[in-house]
C-alpha cells in the first residue's frame, strides 16, 4: 500500500524533523520581538503540523489526515488576514510592530 | 443542527442589513436571530444525531451548551446599547455579523465529534473575537490586547493542531470514538504509543490556553482588560463555556482510557488555577482586571469538574456556566455603564472607585452588581451557589479531597474582592451623578438578576434537564 | 396558623413592607419595627406555653417539598422546607424575639439611613429565627450564610470608624468556617438517604401515608444489604434522617461502617471536626475569635446586642444540632481537645479582657471566656454538662446584651468607650450604676442570677465526666475567678471613687426611660431564671436525655 519512495525515509525522521521545526517556532513566539517574526513562527509551527499529518497519513494510507491538512491551510490564511490586519492597525497608532513598545497593558 | 446552519446565514443577512440607513434594525435583529436560532435549538431535544459526515454530534448535551451560549449570547446584545452611536463603534452590523458567526463556531466546538471539527470551531470562534478585540481602532489599549489575543491565541493554536497530529499519529483517527476505542485497547495492553502522550498533553496544553487556566492564563488580564468591555464580557462567558464544553467532552470520552495520565497533571493546573487566579485577583485596582482574574479562578473551579470526571461533572459543569454567565454578563453590564459615565486619565474608569456610592446614585444597578457578586462568590439563594454546591459534589465523589480544600480555602479568597466592590458602592460616598441608562439595557441587567436569584432558589427547574 | 413560618416571615414581610413605605414615613420605621417586634416575642411567648415537656423530639414540625434534584444514576436529592422546635431550640427561639425586641429598642438611637438599617434588621431577625428552627440542614444553612449578609450592611454601614474592616473580617471569618460545613453537608448527603422517599421510589408502598416504622426496617434492610438501585436512592438533607446511622449507605464516605480514610484520619471523624470548626467560628472559640472584638467595638451598641445575643447562640446550637447529633463517635473522640480548647477560651477570654481599656472590648473578651462554658459543659457529655452548656447559651444570651447596653449608654453620652476615661460615675449616675452592678455581678457568676447556673453547671458535668481531665475543670475554675476579677476591677474604676472625667460633667446624666425599659427587664429576667432554673431546665431536660442517648 504504502510506496517504496516513501517508505525510504522511516516515519520517526518525519517526527523528528517536524517536531524540530515546531520547536523553532515556539522559540520564536517566544523570544522575537517583532510582531510581524512572531507571526511568522506561529505559520512554522502550523506547518511543521501540516508536515507531521501528511506523513502520518501517507504512512497509515488514510486521506483523513491530508484532509486536515487543507482545513489549516485555509483556516491560516484567514487567520493571516485577520491578523495582518491587526498589527497594521498598530503600526498606524504607533509606528512600530514592536511588541516591545506595547506596554499599556500590564504583559 | 439547524441553529448552527441558520446563525451562519444570520450573520450574513446581518452584513446586509448593514446597508440599510437606519441601523436601529440591527439590535432587534440581532435578538430576533438569536432567538430564532435558539428555538431551533430546542427543536434538537432527545434528536440524538450525527450530522456532516459524522463530524457533529447532536443530542441533549449539546442542546443544553447551545442553549447556555445562546442566551447568553442574547443578554449581551441585549446591553449592547453604543453600536453605531459613537466614535468606538462605527460598524454595528459586523460587529454583530461577526458576534453571530463566533457563536456558530462556539456551536461547533460543543458539538464536534471530530477534531477536525474542533479545530474549525475553535478558529471560527477565536479569529472572531481577534477582530472583536481589536474594534476600537483608535484606542491603542485596544489594538495591544487584540494583537496579544491573536498572537497568543494562534500559538494556542499550532499547540492544539500539534497534540492533534500526534494523536492522530498514534491512533490513526481524528473521531473520538475511533480515538476512544484505541485508548481503551491500548491501555488495556499496556501499549500506549509515546505519541499519544504527548499529543495528548499539546492538545489539553491548546485548549487550556483557550480556557486560560494556569500556566497559560497570562495573556487574559490583559485581552480582558484592553478590549472593549461588550467583548469581554462575551469573552469570558461565551468563549469559556464552549471551551469547556469541548474540553470535557474530549477528556471524558477520547482520553477517558488514559484518565490516570491526564487527570494527575489537569488536577496540578487546577490548584494553579485557582491560587493564581483568586490570589491575584485580590490585589487588583481596577475592577475589570480584577473579573479577568476572577474568569481565571471559575477556570479552576471548571478544572475541578473536570479532573473529578464522575457522571454528574458533566451537569454540574453546564449548572456553573450558566450561572457563572448570567453573574458575568451582569457584572460588565454595570461596568460598561459606569466607566462610560465616569471618565479617569481620559478613559472610561474601571477602578474601583468608580464605583463610589452607587448605591445612592443608581440603587437598580448597585443591586444588579451585588447579587451578580454574591453569585459569583458563591452564596445561597443565588445561581452560583448551586454552581460551586454541584461542581464539589463531583469533588467529593471522585474523592479530590486536597483539590477540595483548596478550592474552598480559595472561594474564601473569592469573597474578599467581589465584596471590595460592594464595599465601594453601599458603604463609600458618592461621587458624581447618577448614570442614565436605557430601558432595554436596564431591562436585561434586572432578567440577568431575576434569572440569577430564580435558579438560587429553584435550581431543579434547570438542573433536572442537564 | 402555622406558627414557626410565621415566625420566619412575619419580619421578612416587615422587611420588605418597610422598604415599600415612602421616605416621608421617616418617623414610622422604628415604632413599626418595634410593634413587629413585639408581635414576635408574644408569638414565640406562646410557642414556650403550648410546648409539650413531656413529648420527646420535634413539634411544630412543618414539611413542604422545596427542591428535587436527578443525579442520574446517583438518585435523586431532595431538600425540604423543615421547620421544627424541640427542647433545645424553643429557648434560642423565645431568645431571638427577646434579644430582637431589645435591640429594636436600642435602635432608637440610629438616626442614619433608617430605613434600609430597619429592613436589614427584619430580615436579620427571620433568617436567625430561620436557623434556629430549621430541621433540613440545607435549610439551616440557607439562614446560616444569609445571615451574614444583614449583618455585614448592619456592621458596615452604622459601624464605627473601622467598620469596613470589622464588618468583612467578620464575613469572612464566619464563611470561611461555613465552607466547610458546605463540604461536610455534600459529603453527607451523598451518603445519607430518605428512607420514607426511598420507599416511595422503590415501589414498595404507593402513598405517604402507609409508611409505618415496619417499612422503614424493610428500608434499612434493603439499602444495609446493597439491595437497591443507587438510582432509586432519594438522598436527604434532613436532620432527623441524618442523625441515624441506619440511613447511611453503607461503603459511602460517611456511613459508620465503611471506615473511610482521608489523609489517613477517618472520614468521619474528620468532617466532625470540620463542622467544629465551622460553629466554632460563630461560637466564636480561641482561637477563632479575632473576628469578635473588633466586630463588636465597631457595631453600633444595638447590632452588638444582637451579635452578642444571639448570632453567637447559633455556633452553640450548631454543636449540639449538627456537629453532636450527627457524629456522635467525633464527639466522644475529641472529647478531651474540645474541653481543652473550651477551657482556653475561658482562660485566655479571661486574661485579654483583664487588660482591656475599650469597655466594649472587655466584654467582647468575657464573650469569648462565658463561651468557653458552653464548650467545656457540652464536651463532658453529661446530663449536667449538656444542660447547663444550653443554659449558658439561653443566660449569655440574656446578660450579654445587658452589658453592651451599658456600654452604649455611656458611649452615646460622650463617645468615649475607654474604662481609664471616667472615674466615680456612680454619684452622677446612681440607676446607671445599680444596674451595671446588676449586669456585671449576673455575668461574673453570683448565685442568684443566671450565669451562675450556667457556669457552676458546666464545671460540675466536666467534673463528673469520663472524658474531660479534672486539671481543666480546675483551670475553667480559675477562669471563673478571673471573671469576677475584670468584672470588679471595671467596676471599681468606672464607677467608685471621686467622679472624675475628661468630658463634660453635664452629660452624665443618669438612664433615661428607654434605657431602663431595656436593662431592667433583662436584669430581673435573669434574677429570675437564676432564682428559678427549673423553667428551663424542665425544657431541655427530655431534649438532653434523648441527646446523651447516642454516646
Amino acid at each position: 500500500m504504502i510506496p517504496e519512495v516513501v517508505q525510504r525515509i522511516p516515519l520517526q525522521y518525519y517526527i523528528f524533523f517536524a517536531s524540530a521545526l515546531f520547536v523553532i517556532g515556539i522559540v520564536g513566539v517566544l523570544t522575537r520581538r517583532n510582531a510581524i517574526i512572531i507571526f511568522m513562527s506561529v505559520e512554522l509551527m502550523l506547518n511543521a503540523v501540516n508536515l507531521l499529518l501528511i506523513a502520518f497519513s501517507t504512512y497509515r494510507s488514510d486521506p483523513n489526515g491530508q484532509v486536515f491538512v487543507f482545513f489549516i491551510m485555509a483556516v491560516a490564511a484567514a487567520e493571516v488576514a485577520v491578523g495582518l490586519a491587526i498589527i497594521v492597525m498598530i503600526y498606524r497608532n504607533v509606528r512600530s510592530v514592536d511588541i516591545g513598545l506595547l506596554n499599556k497593558l500590564k504583559w | 443542527m439547524l441553529s448552527i446552519i441558520s446563525l451562519s446565514i444570520f450573520g450574513i443577512v446581518n452584513l446586509f442589513l448593514g446597508f440599510l440607513k437606519s441601523r436601529r434594525i440591527l439590535l432587534p435583529a440581532t435578538l430576533l436571530f438569536l432567538i430564532v436560532a435558539l428555538i431551533l435549538n430546542s427543536m434538537d431535544w432527545n434528536q440524538q444525531a450525527l450530522y456532516f459526515g459524522d463530524m457533529l454530534r447532536v443530542n441533549n448535551v449539546f442542546v443544553n451548551f447551545a442553549g447556555i451560549v445562546l442566551i447568553t449570547a442574547l443578554l449581551i446584545v441585549g446591553i449592547s446599547r453604543h453600536f453605531g452611536n459613537d466614535e468606538e463603534h462605527t460598524h454595528p452590523a459586523e460587529y454583530y455579523a461577526i458576534l453571530l458567526f463566533s457563536v456558530t463556531g462556539a456551536l461547533m466546538m460543543i458539538g464536534f465529534e471530530n477534531l477536525i471539527m474542533l479545530f474549525v470551531g475553535v478558529e471560527v470562534l477565536s479569529v472572531a473575537m481577534y477582530v472583536l478585540t481589536g474594534t476600537d481602532k483608535r484606542n491603542i489599549r485596544s489594538n495591544e490586547a487584540a494583537l496579544k489575543y491573536f498572537l497568543m491565541g494562534s500559538f494556542a493554536t499550532g499547540l492544539l493542531l500539534f497534540g492533534v497530529a500526534m494523536v492522530y499519529g498514534a491512533t490513526g483517527s481524528f473521531k473520538l470514538g475511533g480515538i476512544a476505542s484505541y485508548v481503551q485497547m491500548a491501555s488495556m495492553y499496556g501499549a500506549v504509543s509515546p505519541l499519544l502522550y504527548v499529543g495528548l498533553l499539546f492538545l489539553f496544553i491548546g485548549m487550556l490556553f483557550k480556557v486560560s487556566a494556569a500556566p497559560f492564563h497570562f495573556w487574559t488580564p490583559d485581552v480582558y482588560e484592553g478590549a472593549p468591555t461588550i467583548f469581554t464580557a462575551f469573552m469570558s462567558t461565551v468563549v469559556k463555556t464552549a471551551g469547556f464544553a469541548a474540553f470535557y467532552k474530549i477528556a471524558s470520552t477520547a482520553f477517558a482510557g488514559v484518565y490516570g495520565f491526564w487527570a494527575q497533571s489537569l488536577a496540578v493546573m487546577a490548584v494553579l488555577t485557582l491560587l493564581i487566579g483568586n490570589i491575584t485577583a485580590a490585589y487588583q485596582g481596577s475592577f475589570k482586571r480584577m473579573m479577568a482574574y476572577s474568569s481565571i479562578s471559575h477556570a479552576g473551579y471548571l478544572l475541578l469538574a473536570v479532573v473529578a470526571k464522575v457522571p454528574s461533572s458533566q451537569s454540574a459543569i453546564l449548572f456553573y456556566s450558566l450561572s457563572y454567565s448570567l453573574a458575568t454578563v451582569a457584572a460588565f453590564g454595570v461596568l460598561m455603564a459606569v466607566s462610560e459615565s465616569r471618565q479617569f486619565e481620559g478613559r472610561g474608569d474601571d477602578r474601583y472607585e468608580a464605583f463610589n456610592g452607587l448605591a445612592k446614585t443608581n440603587p437598580l444597578l448597585a443591586f444588579v452588581l451585588t447579587v451578580s457578586m454574591l453569585s459569583l462568590a458563591g452564596i445561597p439563594l443565588t445561581a452560583g451557589f448551586w454552581g460551586k454546591f454541584f461542581i464539589f459534589s463531583a469533588a467529593v465523589q471522585a474523592n479530590l479531597t486536597s483539590l477540595l480544600v483548596i478550592a474552598v480555602l480559595m472561594s474564601c479568597v473569592g469573597i474578599y474582592y467581589y465584596f471590595r466592590v460592594i464595599i465601594a458602592m453601599y458603604l463609600k460616598p458618592a461621587e458624581g451623578e447618577g448614570i442614565s441608562v436605557s430601558a432595554g439595557f436596564t431591562l436585561t441587567l434586572v432578567l440577568t438578576t431575576v434569572l440569577t436569584l430564580l435558579l438560587g432558589v429553584f435550581p431543579d427547574v434547570v438542573k433536572n434537564i442537564f | 396558623m402555622p406558627i414557626l413560618t410565621t415566625l420566619i416571615f412575619l419580619p421578612l414581610l416587615g422587611a420588605i413592607g418597610l422598604l415599600c413605605l415612602p421616605d416621608s414615613a421617616r418617623p414610622v420605621f422604628r415604632w413599626v419595627t418595634l410593634v413587629l417586634c413585639a408581635l414576635h416575642l408574644a408569638l414565640s411567648s406562646w410557642l414556650w406555653l403550648s410546648f409539650d415537656k413531656q413529648l420527646i423530639g420535634y413539634q411544630f414540625t412543618e414539611t413542604f417539598d422545596w427542591i428535587t434534584l436527578t443525579l442520574g444514576q446517583f438518585g435523586v436529592i431532595s431538600i425540604d422546607y423543615a421547620l421544627g422546635v424541640d427542647g433545645l431550640s424553643l429557648p434560642m427561639v423565645w431568645l431571638t424575639s427577646l434579644v430582637m425586641l431589645v435591640g429594636a429598642v436600642s435602635s432608637f438611637e440610629i438616626k442614619t439611613k433608617e430605613k434600609a438599617y430597619f429592613s436589614l434588621y427584619l430580615l436579620l431577625t427571620g433568617t436567625v429565627v430561620g436557623c434556629f428552627v430549621a430541621l433540613d440542614l440545607f435549610l439551616f444553612f440557607l439562614f446560616f450564610e444569609f445571615m451574614l449578609l444583614p449583618m455585614y450592611f448592619l456592621v458596615g454601614l452604622w459601624g464605627g470608624p473601622r467598620r469596613e474592616y470589622a464588618s468583612l473580617k467578620f464575613f469572612l471569618y464566619t464563611l470561611a468556617g461555613s465552607v466547610f460545613i458546605l463540604l461536610v453537608m455534600i459529603a453527607l448527603y451523598l451518603s445519607a438517604v430518605d428512607p420514607a422517599e426511598t420507599a416511595l421510589s422503590v415501589g414498595l408502598v404507593k402513598d405517604r401515608a402507609m409508611i409505618t416504622d415496619q417499612v422503614l426496617d424493610q428500608v434499612h434492610l434493603a439499602i444495609s444489604q446493597l439491595q437497591v438501585d443507587p438510582a432509586q436512592l432519594v438522598h436527604t438533607f434532613d436532620l432527623r434522617y441524618l442523625s441515624d446511622p441506619a440511613n447511611y449507605v453503607p461503603e459511602s464516605l460517611l456511613s459508620t461502617m465503611a471506615g473511610h480514610e482521608i489523609f489517613g484520619m477517618s472520614a468521619r471523624l474528620l468532617a466532625f471536626a470540620l463542622l467544629f470548626i465551622g460553629f466554632a467560628v460563630k461560637l466564636p472559640m480561641v482561637p477563632l475569635h479575632t473576628w469578635l472584638p473588633d466586630a463588636h467595638v465597631e457595631a453600633p451598641t444595638p447590632i452588638s446586642v444582637v451579635l452578642a445575643g444571639i448570632l453567637l447562640k447559633i455556633g452553640g446550637y450548631g454543636f449540639f444540632r449538627i456537629a453532636y447529633e450527627l457524629f456522635p463517635d467525633g464527639a466522644v473522640y475529641f472529647a478531651a481537645w474540645i474541653a481543652g480548647l473550651g477551657v482556653l477560651s475561658i482562660v485566655y477570654g479571661a486574661f485579654n479582657a483583664l487588660s482591656q481599656n475599650d469597655l466594649k472590648r472587655m466584654i467582647a473578651y468575657s464573650s469569648v471566656s462565658h463561651m468557653g462554658f458552653v464548650l467545656l459543659g457540652l464536651a463532658a457529655l453529661t446530663p449536667e454538662g449538656a444542660n447547663a452548656a444550653i443554659y449558658q447559651l439561653f443566660s449569655h444570651g440574656i446578660l450579654s446584651p445587658m452589658l453592651f447596653l451599658v456600654a452604649g449608654v455611656i458611649y452615646e453620652r460622650t463617645h468615649d468607650r475607654s474604662i481609664d476615661g471616667y472615674r466615680g460615675l456612680a454619684t452622677p449616675m446612681p440607676s446607671y450604676a445599680a444596674w451595671t452592678a446588676v449586669a456585671f455581678f449576673a455575668s461574673l457568676g453570683l448565685p442568684g442570677f443566671s450565669g451562675f447556673i450556667g457556669e457552676f453547671f458546666s464545671l460540675m458535668g466536666a467534673f463528673n465526666s469520663t472524658y474531660v481531665p479534672v486539671w481543666m475543670v480546675v483551670a475553667g475554675g480559675f477562669g471563673l475567678v478571673l471573671g469576677a476579677g475584670y468584672f470588679l476591677w471595671t467596676f471599681q474604676r468606672v464607677f467608685l471613687g471621686k467622679t472624675w472625667t475628661m468630658h463634660d460633667t453635664s452629660v452624665l446624666t443618669d438612664l433615661t426611660f428607654r434605657e431602663k425599659a431595656m436593662l431592667v427587664p433583662l436584669g430581673l429576667l435573669s434574677l429570675a431564671f437564676g432564682i428559678l432554673p427549673g423553667t428551663l431546665f424542665s425544657i431541655t431536660e427530655g431534649y438532653v436525655m434523648e441527646f446523651l442517648k447516642k454516646f
